[in-house]
């Protein structure tokens, strides 16, 4: 690493001791300082017992305009940072590398504040690449904004497009279209699929809530990095050994029990009986199919873990996924409903998404292992 | 010349499959059975169907050549006019 000017980089960092987060942080400095040794100096000021100390942090914080309460609060430059997790990990490891590359940026204004001159904070203030490109038509795309959507629609699809597992659906297709009264007809496939697709969004926000609990635990990230590389040889394996484009059929016992439920159930005399059968069908039916699909949203939800949200937005991106994971299941629903024909779709393509899945789950273990600021879209 | 086929209501698959097999059998005018993976389970049990649907077993007096999974149309007039 050629760094151009031999100047120095100074860190401060204010912490309280005993507070968790902060030992994390010292932990790390640790390690850059060895990785850096005297190229980067770390200062530190204690708060929760030094009151002249506190006072400081509470007068940079509001010259750097970072109001956020708490500790750790690390300055680099005029970068302020409050609080340490997997995102501020790589921020600060980043606003190091480009203020020793960028000699312009890299100006101490802390002791500029201490010896209270005026100072431009946006000067020095990094923006971390801002990743925008035109594209024609749609003008000015922000890459972080639009990233987050994309990877919800198409890890929505390649791990929703598996026609064969949509056996259940089919089967109740078929009896659902024998029956006399369409409305109920209709209402008993609509409760179908939203029963499936709220288990799924249960599902994906435990998964959720558990990524972002554990966010700074390395080895979580880990652990998803290996799920990843093992989905992504499984689906790369089954798209090159796939034989004939089928139907695999697998267990016949459990479809027959299932059959014999959803005859059952359809054919209950009382509606609510028949709509309560069929949640409890799906829900049942799902938790199953899930448990050999786990690969795909569990990958999902951890990218989704690592950029700062607010619960509407991650609400919207899992509701994202889970409407383009059911897109070929409500084709089918409806073009049943409207044709009164069942349509299926050809099994020819699963292998590819079989592929593709592969593809994008090695593309994020690998990016989880070596570059996972990269799976941060909008910090 | 025969064709059995066997398929299952839930297989999208043997969706796809079934108007091919209508249309193929029209066209080299040959009886077509269709017979369900599920219910006619006793009745097929003798063909010994593998874990893929749909199967087209061809019959001539006995079973000459057996079709598997998902064909095209052009694929399937291949194997038809090569029995001939």
């Amino acid at each position: 690493m050629n760094v151009k000017a031999e100047n120095k980089v100074k860190v401060y960092l204010f912490y309280g001791d005993g507070c968790p987060h902060c030992a994390d942080e010292k932990e790390f400095f640790k390690d850059l300082k060895e990785q850096y040794d005297d190229r980067v100096e770390f200062i530190y000021y204690e708060v929760w017992k030094n009151e002249e100390n506190d006072k400081l942090m509470n007068l940079l914080k509001q010259k750097l305009d970072n109001n956020e309460k708490g500790v750790p609060f690390t300055i680099i430059g005029s970068n302020s940072f409050i609080g340490y997790n997997t995102n501020v990990h790589y921020q600060i490891e980043e606003t190091i590398k480009a203020l020793l590359e960028d000699d312009e940026k890299n100006i101490d204004v802390v002791s500029e504040i201490l010896a209270n001159k005026e100072i431009d904070i946006d000067q020095s203030k990094l923006k971390f690449e801002d990743g925008t490109f035109k594209i024609p038509l749609l003008g000015k795309i922000d890459a972080r904004k639009v990233s987050l959507p994309l990877i919800s629609i198409v890890i929505g699809l390649v791990d929703g497009f598996n026609p064969c597992a949509m056996w259940v659906l089919l089967f109740l297709l078929s009896i659902l279209i024998g029956m006399q009264n369409k409305k109920r007809a209709f209402c008993l496939g609509i409760t179908f699929l939203v029963a499936s697709a709220s288990v799924y969004l249960l599902f994906m926000f435990a998964w959720l809530g558990i990524a972002i609990s554990m966010k700074d635990v390395a080895i979580l990230r880990t652990l998803v990095a290996m799920v990843a590389l093992i989905g992504a040889f499984i689906n790369i394996k089954a798209f090159f050994t796939k034989s004939a484009d089928g139907c695999t059929v697998t267990d016949a016992k459990k479809k027959q029990k299932v059959f014999e439920k959803i005859k059952k159930f359809t054919s209950e005399k009382s509606f609510i009986l028949a709509i309560i059968g069929i949640i409890t069908l799906a829900v049942s039916v799902n938790l199953i199919e899930l448990a050999c699909s786990a690969g795909l949203p569990l990958l999902f939800t951890q990218i989704l873990s690592f950029n700062k949200l607010s619960g509407i937005e991650y609400a919207l991106y899992i509701g994202l996924y889970i409407l383009f994971f059911m897109l070929d299941d409500i084709i089918i629903f409806s073009i049943a409903m409207i044709t009164m024909k069942l349509t299926g779709i050809s099994n020819k393509y699963t292998k590819y998404s079989h592929l593709i899945g592969g593809i994008i789950m090695l593309l994020i273990g690998l990016l989880l292992i070596f570059k996972p600021s990269i799976l941060m879209f909008n910090l | 010349m025969e064709l059995i086929v066997i398929s299952s209501v839930w297989c999208p698959s043997c969706l796809i499959m079934h108007p091919r097999y209508v249309e193929l059998s029209q066209k080299y005018h040959l009886t077509l059975t269709n017979y369900d993976y599920d219910t006619d389970a006793s009745i097929i049990s003798k063909y010994h169907v593998g874990d893929i649907l749909p199967v087209c077993i061809i019959v001539k007096d006995e079973e000459i050549e057996r079709i598997i999974g998902e064909k095209s149309m052009k694929e399937l007039n291949k194997i038809i006019e090569s029995l001939m």
